[in-house]
């Protein structure tokens, strides 16, 4: 009885007011490994290393179970905006 | 002396690669090499041996059949002059190689584990002294092997000239990179047994706020055991950085760390980097603060 992708989502969700979420299950199905990406206007001012800990304190009860937990992103909409737009410029 | 004096003769025959000067050589250097085989338990030359009878059965049991060929069977390479050449030229396996000087004299016998990578490195950092090598591939390079034969180039050079390659040397540090990475782990205390007079706590501020950069590590600095570690001790070691490190997972010397540590730092996981006394944070955030370049600013500061 592990933790669900789901169950992160909605937590997330609910906690962080995301404009952009994805949880990949990276422990191959036993809730024990996830990697996170997400935008959240909460993060606006904050330092790379407090937005990591918005979303752990944030998962607070799902890291009781969860062992590994890789936050790949942790951006505000405007800096997800101007990364678009740079991977775009770069693309065309 | 007359070892010495054939031994320059010898790479000079070798080089100018012409085959009777080769042929001439070999027939000269031959006395000098059963000499040495009597000294020397390396020897590779089973044909050697009963032409020393009254050696050979005492010897036999030391015969240690090394991987790659004498020296004096090689024909040196010229160390090329472009960066980009030198996967080309040389092979990028492991094994040994010798670096020649221009006047055709060793400088320096290394291992390594790719080849054509060590002599580019010495050809940046000491131009002057690089200019041929002889390379030796050892097919299956685990340590001993690599050692072993690394021991018989050394012990052969030494046989016929009497010296120890200037380069290695102790004390000589031009061609051995004393890279960062060797340093060794940060111990918080002596042994578990020994009782602190200052709480952990206090050891880890401490420790922090005396360093500019500490890594706390799964593992040591040279052997990481968890990816993460791995990760930040390569992204460490290539800012060129000089940070501390500190093995979590060292149950002797850094008893209760984790949990001291957890609680220290404010943060669930391990590793962790500190950067002027403040947790930057882990594997995850030094990746992100390298590809925004964020991170060299920092560690700059």
């Amino acid at each position: 009885m592990g933790v669900t992708k789901e169950g992160v989502e909605a937590t997330l969700t609910s906690k962080m007011n995301p404009t952009h979420l994805e949880v990949i299950d990276t422990s191959g199905g036993c809730g024990a490994s996830f990697a996170i990406e997400i935008v959240s206007e909460q993060f606006e001012g904050k330092r790379l290393l407090e937005r990591h800990r918005m979303v752990n304190s944030a998962l607070a009860e799902e890291m009781k179970e969860i062992h590994a937990l890789s936050i790949k992103k942790a951006l505000t909409p405007t800096q997800q905006k101007a990364q678009q737009e740079s991977s775009n410029t770069q693309a065309a | 002396m007359a070892a010495a004096t054939l031994n320059l003769l010898s790479i000079r025959a070798s080089s100018s690669s012409s085959p009777s000067s080769c042929t001439n050589y070999s027939s000269r250097i031959t006395p000098h090499i059963s000499f040495y085989s009597q000294l020397s338990r390396s020897t590779t030359f089973p044909s050697l041996s009963f032409k020393l009878p009254n050696n050979s059965n005492r010897h036999s049991a030391f015969i240690i059949v090394s991987a790659v060929k004498k020296l004096s069977e090689l024909e040196p390479i010229t160390v090329p002059s472009k960066p980009d050449d030198f996967s080309d030229e040389l092979p990028s396996d492991s094994g040994v190689y010798a670096v020649y000087d221009n006047n055709n004299d060793i400088q320096f016998i290394g291992v390594s584990r790719s080849i054509a990578a060590s002599v580019l490195s010495h050809r940046k950092s000491v131009p002057e002294l690089c200019s041929s090598v002889k390379v030796g591939v050892v097919d299956e390079p685990d340590r001993t092997t690599l050692t072993q034969a690394w021991k018989s180039w050394m012990e052969e050079h030494i046989a016929v000239t009497g010296k120890i390659p200037p380069g290695n040397e102790s004390g000589n540090g031009i061609w051995v990179n004393r890279a960062p990475r060797k340093k060794p782990d940060i111990r918080l205390t002596p042994g578990r047994n020994v009782q602190l007079t200052v709480p952990l706590a206090e050891l880890i501020d401490r420790l922090v706020k005396e360093n500019k950069v500490v890594a706390f590590i799964k593992g040591s600095r040279s052997a990481p055991l968890c990816g993460f570690s791995q990760k930040v001790v390569g992204i460490l070691d290539s800012q060129g950085v000089d940070y501390e490190s500190v093995d979590v997972l060292d149950e002797e010397h850094n008893l209760g760390l984790r949990e001291t540590l957890k609680n220290y730092s404010n943060w669930p996981t391990f590793p962790q980097i500190f950067v002027n006394g403040e947790l930057i944070g882990g594997c995850d955030i030094l990746v992100s603060m390298q590809e925004q370049g964020e991170l060299a600013s920092l560690l700059k500061k």
